[in-house]
């Protein structure tokens, strides 16, 4: 009883829960809202929108799905399986497409593919001249696009289980006279069945939350929806009814995920590590696998990099970089940095609690605050909206609704830095230094903090790069006078001026290329 | 990790009180500096992009001294927006490019009726709130742009001919959100009559397919490389594409002149001052500065509009105003027209 009132009385305790809350009460906004709203309202949509709104997301997750599952085994198989030259520099270069905002691949990609361009007119030198390629704004448009920029999510997690596989199994199929494909297809691919689930989960979860590339493509998804439904209806309620599919949606992706991945961890441990054989091919094999990476890596990263450096030096895009852009690269940073300074001291309470003291409701928090997975930005900014016109209408309009949104939605992201750094400071290491007659104060500073600073740090940056190149919320949040490179970005490439969207986008790929350093060193050691 | 190793030399509470004063710093920055500066500039929400509106703005800054910040955003958003901020809202004005939008966020009590003889002198009555709550300041018309390699001006005399199955696949039209499309239908529903107007809608759903638009420069450009053969836009995209591109294949066609025709559906952009400004009197400067001959011309020109000051003459290149018969649908009827129509256009399923 007595640990009980102490810990409600805990301002540590204070702190997680108004945090949980904080994260709970915009997603029950929108719930209680969806709910609410008049049948007539509910049965309009399933009769004319829902249908088509759910068969398009789910079938473009289907397809990226498939695609991404081929091109992130065969990837991590080639790096782990074979030897050939350059093979680290390929192993480094496929996670790059992780760099590339969605909306920035898919408006490189209307340029690429779009009527007219240079795709096309290459097609028409062989196929004739009226021959047409598939429209970049359609479903498959959105496939390639979405494909290109999540295969490495499965590249990741195939390359470790590979990695950490034990051969043996393997080298037993090969002895008993299986032959080397059989071996691939009945003994390594099974073992590495949850890996690859967790990945294409992750994948999902990621096209289903997807704003940037579908409204580049103009491809009607759920979250696409949405973001229409807020900016061209006077009241939110049919919003709010897709919103709450939506998060249904994610939600079943997002429990899958993390099913698979349980699963995935016991077997990892098992066995002892001894690095695979790498075969080497001749020749003829060598090129080949160098052409197919090639290809994957100059499809997904290069080529458009390349695009928007060409772009970025043209004569138009330089007349912008004038003292606006830096405000506009300021107003970024600034905000970045909020949502991820705000991130930590918010999500520090959780994940300590939850670790430290793993009670039912100190758990609870944790799970609430993994809530922003399932809460794609618009319907982030939804949620936030709804809550701050009802409860604190003050904010209305400043950036701390703004900072409140991004912290939601990417507080996860910075959880599954916080939380391992936390399991690190076992209580016994403390108590060894107390012992050995540290004081408490030298106990924290040489102890303690060394041991989670990392993992803080891993955190901000993690938060407050995904926080530079978030774009729905902020279009539907951003004050007066705010407007980010996201934001000019999405305005330039949405009305084809691709000179001028060039220097934002290209920054914001430069920006995202360290956070992806710190994410892949994570996993990079897989056993 | 190279970054984090050599961030590791920094004491432990340098790295926690750098994060704190990082956040405290950042929310005092904007706790206060807003509210230290609020005396001066006019804030301003712009339903219009910032590349048609920031140089009159500019202009007009550089006329009176007084600056001007800028939202550029999605015309309802900005409404929304208004009515969520009530009296704490930041804006002095708003800038749409449609009416009917003005009419609503009249109706919801956000704008501020003006009484200004500059205003009467100027803008006629019909391009006016019945209060001058908001002031229309340039004229757009509902047009077909056509490629004049796939199709003769003779094959289409009503917008209600693009549902016509024949153009199956090579149409543009733009998305539901957009207001105009939005009064374009109103207007329709106003004349024909909702059975006429969900066949039109259905026709052109499946018409166009997927040629379905956020931007009405994007249709003006399909039509010009041919991707299709007609779109339905405002007339300016049209001249805006030839002022760069003076060869384009393109050509404007004002429907709906035949006799008994509903005539080209019209709409205004315009201007209110929100009620609770606290600059009205620079809001009112702007808005003298928007409707006075220099400024209408600057306003108009920019987007290739039809100025709504009668001696200000629009750009040459537009089709002469007086050879031409618009709509006879009020403006400010756009508001009551708006959310039925809304529903329709649900129904029919519009993406």
């Amino acid at each position: 009883m007595t640990t009980f009132r102490h810990q409600l009385v805990s301002p540590l305790q204070l702190a997680a829960l108004a945090g949980a809350g904080m994260i709970l009460l915009p997603l029950g906004y929108v719930t209680a809202q969806a709910l609410s709203a008049d049948p007539a309202v509910w049965s309009r949509l399933w009769t004319t929108r829902i249908p088509e709104l759910l068969f398009n997301t789910v079938s473009l997750a289907a397809s990226v799905a498939v695609i991404t599952l081929a091109l992130g085994v065969s990837t991590a198989w080639l790096i782990t399986r074979v030897e050939f030259p350059g093979r680290r520099l390929w192993e480094g270069s496929l996670v790059l497409p992780l760099a590339m905002p969605t909306y920035v691949l898919a408006y490189v990609y209307s340029y690429l593919l779009g009527f007219g361009g240079p795709v096309e007119y290459l097609w028409q030198l062989v196929a004739g001249p009226q021959s047409r390629i598939f429209s970049p704004h359609s479903y498959w448009g959105a496939t390639l696009v979405m494909a290109l920029d999540t295969f490495p999510f499965v590249y990741l997690l195939s390359r470790s289980a590979l990695l950490s596989m034990n051969v043996s199994f393997e080298e037993v199929a090969r002895v008993s006279g299986v032959s080397r494909s059989s071996t691939f297809w009945r003994v390594t691919l099974p073992l590495m069945r949850p890996s690859i689930a967790a990945g294409v989960a992750l994948v999902i979860l990621y096209v289903v939350s997807d704003f940037g590339a579908v409204s580049m493509l103009r491809y009607q998804t759920l979250t696409y929806a949405v973001f229409q439904q807020m900016t061209g209806r006077s009241d939110n309620t049919a919003a709010s009814i897709l919103s709450l599919l939506l998060v249904v949606l994610a939600l079943i992706f997002l429990i899958t995920e993390r099913w698979f991945r349980q699963r995935s961890r016991f077997y990892q441990t098992g066995g002892r590590y001894r690095s695979p054989e790498r075969r080497r091919y001749g020749w003829f094999g060598t090129s080949i696998v160098t052409g197919y990476l090639g290809l994957i890596v100059s499809a997904a990263f290069a080529l458009p990099a390349l695009l928007l450096i060409q772009w970025s030096v043209s004569p138009e895009a330089q007349a912008t970089l004038d003292s606006r852009f830096f405000g506009f690269f300021w107003n970024s940073g600034t905000l970045a940095a909020c949502a991820a300074t705000g991130g930590v001291l918010i999500g520090l309470p959780i994940a300590y609690l939850a670790n430290r003291r793993p009670t039912l409701l100190n758990l609870g928090c944790l799970q609430a605050a993994y809530a922003g997975y399932v809460l794609p930005g618009p319907v982030a900014a939804l949620a936030v909206l709804v809550l701050f016109t009802k409860l604190a209408p003050v904010f209305y309009g400043s950036v701390v609704i703004l900072i409140v949104a991004y912290v939601i939605h990417f507080l996860p992201a910075g959880l599954q830095s916080l939380e391992p750094a936390l399991q690190h400071m076992s209580p016994n290491l403390e108590e060894a230094a107390r012992t050995l007659g540290l004081g408490m104060r030298d106990t924290w500073r040489r102890v303690t903090l060394p041991l989670v600073r990392n993992g803080f740090i891993l955190a901000w940056v993690l938060m407050f790069l995904q926080t530079m190149k978030e774009l729905p919320a902020t279009l539907l949040l951003r004050p007066v006078g705010f407007d980010t490179l996201a934001i000019r970005v999405w305005m330039e490439a949405s009305e084809e001026y691709y000179q001028l969207a060039a220097p934002s986008a290209l920054l914001i790929v430069l920006l995202s290329l360290p956070a992806l350093a710190l994410l892949v060193s994570k996993d990079w050691r897989a056993a | 990790m190279p970054f984090v190793r050599s961030l590791s030399g920094l004491s432990h509470r340098t790295i926690l009180s750098g994060f704190l004063l990082l956040f405290a710093a950042g929310l005092g920055f904007w706790s206060f500096v807003p509210s230290a500066l609020a005396a001066d500039p006019l804030t301003i929400y712009s339903g219009r992009s910032e590349r048609l509106i920031k140089p009159v703005l500019d202009s007009f800054t550089a006329n009176t001294g007084i600056s001007v910040e800028l939202l550029s955003s999605g015309t309802t958003e900005l409404v929304n927006r208004l009515k969520a901020e009530g009296d704490r809202t930041p804006a002095d004005l708003l800038i749409t490019n449609d009416a009917g939008s003005l009419e609503l966020a009249r109706m919801a009590g956000l704008l501020y009726p003006l009484n200004m003889q500059e205003v009467e002198q100027a803008i006629p009555t019909q391009f006016r709130a019945s209060d001058n709550a908001w002031i229309g300041l340039s004229g757009r018309f509902w047009v077909v742009v056509y490629n004049r390699t796939m199709v003769q001006p003779n094959q289409v005399k009503s917008l209600l001919d693009l549902a016509d199955p024949k153009w199956k696949n090579k149409i543009a039209i733009p998305n539901s959100g957009s207001e105009y499309l939005q009064a374009g239908v109103s207007i329709i529903r106003a004349t024909h009559g909702d059975e006429k107007t969900r066949q039109f809608l259905q026709g052109i759903k499946i018409n166009a397919d997927s040629q379905v638009y956020q931007k009405s420069s994007q249709i003006v450009d399909a039509v010009a490389k041919g991707q299709v053969a007609l779109g339905i836009v405002n007339h300016y995209y049209v001249y805006r594409h030839l002022a760069v591109q003076p060869d384009a294949p393109i050509a404007v066609l004002i429907p709906d002149q035949q006799e008994g025709g509903m005539g080209a559906i019209m709409n205004v952009a315009g201007i209110g001052v929100v009620k609770s400004s606290k600059h009205l009197d620079s809001a009112k400067q702007l808005v003298e500065f928007l409707v006075a001959q220099a400024g209408q011309k600057l306003f108009a020109d920019l987007d290739k509009e039809y100025p709504l000051r009668q001696d200000v003459k629009a750009d040459p290149a537009l089709v002469e105003r007086n050879s031409f018969r618009a709509a006879t649908i009020p403006l400010s009827k756009l508001a009551e027209l708006r959310e039925p129509t809304l529903v329709l256009i649900e129904q029919v399923g519009l993406r």
